[in-house]
């Protein structure tokens, strides 16, 4: 077997061990004299084929909000607010890593603002932007901005200066210097902190989701909900379906990420 | 310290290391400014990087997001050259620098030799005037330093750019310039302008076998000899 087939293989053997104990470990009744009294009681953490039961009747069409809608309601705002935090991040950060003066001015600024438990604003967002997606995706910029801007600060500090001065003789401009020198060489920066930010971006949007109500939908939502209705099975297919987002999400960051960084010795190989 | 470089002359400046060749290079180029005195191109200030000034780094400056091809479109980039004419002065770039085969390479696959042709051809293929070269091989092993002379010779005599070689070591400077100025331990002066009278077309590697190459090394390995052998301050 392959090197990847053995850990596919493990892979896979793990999910179903997983499967499979929880399963079986959630169906042992106590010996007691209280009928449905379970050793693991699937009240709070369901079982697989509960949890397989209330995901078709979620995505089937006799729900009122099937968990399609809310799972692209998720990704809808996860995607903005990343596309939003990471564009901001990137440009705010080359600006002030290549201006040192900018940079002592705001940095005060920036820090304090990012030592605030972003959760604590929820309630302020909430009160200015109401329930919609609007809160959502500000929630998960004010994360995303600072993570996605403090890699590429140091990114744009970081470059080069001989890479600098070499297009300078070659005749560029500040402009072109911008472009084909700082631009490049911090890119690789901030792509560290791409996957961390499209998890935080759904941690933003999810907390959104808690308050937001039936309005915007959304996983969030559901977890809210079922909460309310004490109902296990539903919060889990809520949080399976965003391990899968948050799956798909990174991967796809890594295609990206190896398309434009392919220059790098390390995604040479098969890229 | 002063001294002038006239039109195409190929002058090579030689001493230990600390003395402040690689500064005055940097001076020339308009990266430094001097604390004292003035440097001029065609008798104008150098204030800022001049035009028609190519600089050739020790470190390696090829950027690593480019391909071969991309690197030494750079500088013609950079003017505003584009299409054909941008693509046919790349092409022949390539060829001079022996890289065919490699124009869609990206610089980590390529070995440090390659990757300094690449530097000087992007150098070369805007047309500078003045050539500014900072120990541009001194971190090739021996056999294709020797290669890379015998072509930047080449090149040189096709063009006859003005330039300044620094280096630490001899035989090189030996083989390229025309004249060799010879630097003082810190702080740096002048110790020794030499002539190199070896006539051209050099070959780089009978060179080294004939008794004007012997004659000449003799001469400024005695002078260069005492700056290395007293001891500092």
């Amino acid at each position: 077997m392959s090197e990847r087939g053995r850990v596919l293989f493990w892979r896979l053997l793990i999910l179903v061990v997983l499967i499979g104990a929880w399963e079986w470990l959630t169906g042992i009744k106590a010996i007691s004299k209280t009928p449905g009294l379970y050793w693991i009681d699937p009240f709070f953490i369901s079982r697989p084929s509960m949890i397989l039961r209330r995901f078709a009747y979620l995505a089937g069409g006799e729900a009122r909000l099937s968990i399609w809608a809310m799972a692209l309601s998720t990704v809808q705002s996860t995607l903005w607010g990343f596309v939003v935090g990471v564009s901001t991040g990137f440009a705010a950060g080359l600006v002030l890593g290549r201006n040192d003066r900018l940079a002592r001015v705001f940095e005060p600024y920036f820090i304090a603002f990012n030592s605030l438990p972003r959760i604590a604003l929820v309630p302020l967002i909430t009160m200015i932007f109401g329930f919609g997606l609007l809160a959502k995706i500000v929630l998960a910029w004010t994360i995303v901005f600072f993570i996605v801007f403090f890699n590429t600060f140091q990114g744009a500090r970081s470059v080069d200066a001989d890479l600098i001065h070499s297009a300078r003789f070659l005749g560029a401009s500040q402009r072109q210097i911008m472009r084909t020198v700082v631009v490049p060489s911090t890119l690789a920066w901030a792509f560290a902190s791409m996957t961390p930010s499209i998890s935080f971006a759904l941690i933003g949007v999810v907390v959104g989701e808690f308050l937001g109500g039936e309005s915007g939908g959304g996983l969030g939502y559901l977890i809210i909900q079922s909460l309310g209705t004490l109902n296990a099975a539903d919060m889990m297919v809520a949080l399976l379906t965003l391990g899968v987002i948050g799956i798909v999400m990174a991967l796809g960051i890594r295609q990206v990420e190896r398309r434009l960084l392919r220059w790098r010795p390390e995604y040479r190989q098969g890229a | 310290m002063s001294f002038e470089v006239a039109d195409a002359e190929f002058v090579a400046i030689v001493g230990p290391s600390g003395c402040g060749k690689s500064t005055i290079l940097n001076m020339l180029g308009g990266l430094v400014a001097p604390s004292a005195g003035a440097i001029e191109v065609d008798g104008r200030p150098v204030t800022d990087v001049p035009p028609r000034v190519g600089y050739v780094f020790q470190r390696d400056t090829v950027f690593p997001w480019r391909t071969v091809r991309r690197n030494i479109a750079l500088g013609l980039e950079y003017r505003g050259v584009r299409g054909a004419e941008l693509e046919a002065r790349v092409r022949e770039g390539i060829r001079l620098a022996g890289l065919e085969g490699f124009e869609d390479a990206f610089p980590a696959t390529l070995s440090g030799g390659m990757r300094q042709r690449v530097a000087l051809m992007r150098t070369l293929v805007v047309d500078p005037e003045i050539l500014l070269m900072d120990e541009p091989f001194g971190a090739l092993d021996t056999h294709t330093k020797l290669t890379l002379h015998a072509e930047l010779l080449g090149l040189w005599e096709a063009r006859h750019q003005t330039v300044v070689f620094v280096t630490h070591d001899l035989s090189e400077a030996i083989t390229l310039a025309d004249r060799i100025i010879v630097m003082t331990r810190r702080p740096g002066r002048i110790k020794l302008v030499h002539d190199v009278r070896i006539s051209r077309p050099r070959d780089v590697i009978k060179l080294r076998e004939t008794d004007e190459y012997a004659h000449e090394y003799g001469v400024i390995w005695h002078v260069l000899g005492e700056e290395l052998a007293e001891p500092g301050p």
